[in-house]
């Protein structure tokens, strides 16, 4: 019983400081609290079974992440059959850029501005629309500020997979807030006559 | 001498484009291009403006997605939960 009592401490000592992350990224991968709850609970069990294969010293913010994302993916695909199929056609580089440099409704507003103008929630609502590959890479790495290479150790993917999820996730991140821009009327589809 | 014209001969030949940046511009923000390309790209948006600009609004744009969505502090009875669960898990 001691040995379980030095278990549950050792636990709670290495996971309390990642508490709130794990919830977040949970929360922003469930899109509700409910679910969220749930999946850092069942996280948080597998880990405790587990804690005997996780090796001291070594990342054990990776470790727990590897866990919270392995244990939603498995959820996930048991509830959504089919993948998300996505048209990359229009995801080019610095596609908001460019999108607000045509736009002839922003020609007296800088395009800073427009980003700090954001509603917290369209950019939460637009994360939480990226299909679910991409949302945990960006996620991971433009969030919770992982490393490229922590990223494949979690998501248990290539280097060159991680990369161009990540990039692929942060342009249509981009496109999913400048439809909402529209939507609001922020931006209307007045264009400036391109030559 | 002969090897710093050598040098000079060398970097000279070399530049990033606009296309360049496009390229890298992600590997750049996030830190990971090596010392060359590195150079290369900062010596291109140092006399480029175009360039340097959407460098900078997506440097912006990355700040903001963090901030707007970073911080969901979970509420308390969540926080609570956890750690109640902690303290009960075998």
């Amino acid at each position: 019983m001691a040995e379980n009592r030095k278990k549950q401490i050792e636990f709670s000592r290495l996971i309390e400081p990642h508490l709130t992350s794990l919830y977040n990224t949970a929360l922003r991968m469930t899109r509700n609290q409910h679910d969220a709850e749930d999946l850092v609970q069942d996280a948080l069990y597998k880990a405790y079974r587990a804690l005997d294969q996780f090796q001291k010293n070594t990342n054990f913010r990776a470790w727990i992440f590897r866990i919270l994302v392995n244990t939603f993916i498995t959820a996930y695909r048991k509830a959504v059959k089919q993948p998300q199929k996505i048209s990359y056609d229009d995801l080019e580089e610095f596609f908001l850029f460019k999108r607000l440099d045509e736009s002839a409704s922003l020609q007296e507003m800088p395009k800073e501005e427009f980003l700090e103008n954001l509603f917290d929630d369209d950019v939460k609502g637009a994360l939480e629309n990226l299909p679910y590959q991409f949302r945990i890479v960006v996620l991971l790495c433009d969030v919770e500020g992982f490393s490229y290479n922590e990223i494949a150790e979690i998501i248990d993917a290539p280097l060159g997979t991680v990369m161009s999820r990540l990039y692929r996730g942060r342009k249509l991140l981009q496109r999913y807030l400048w439809d909402y821009a529209k939507q609001r009327g922020y931006i209307t589809d007045d264009f400036k006559q391109k030559k | 001498m002969t090897s710093n014209k050598k040098n000079d001969h060398k970097n000279r030949e070399k530049h990033f484009d606009c296309a360049d940046v496009e390229k890298y511009v992600q590997q750049y923000l996030d830190n990971v291009l090596d010392e060359e390309k590195k150079r290369l790209f900062e010596e291109h948006i140092d006399y480029c403006l175009p360039c340097d600009k959407k460098v900078e609004f997506e440097r912006k744009f990355r700040e903001i997605v963090r901030l707007k969505t970073k911080r969901l502090v979970p509420a308390e009875q969540v926080n609570e939960k956890l750690k109640n669960l902690l303290k009960n898990i075998h």
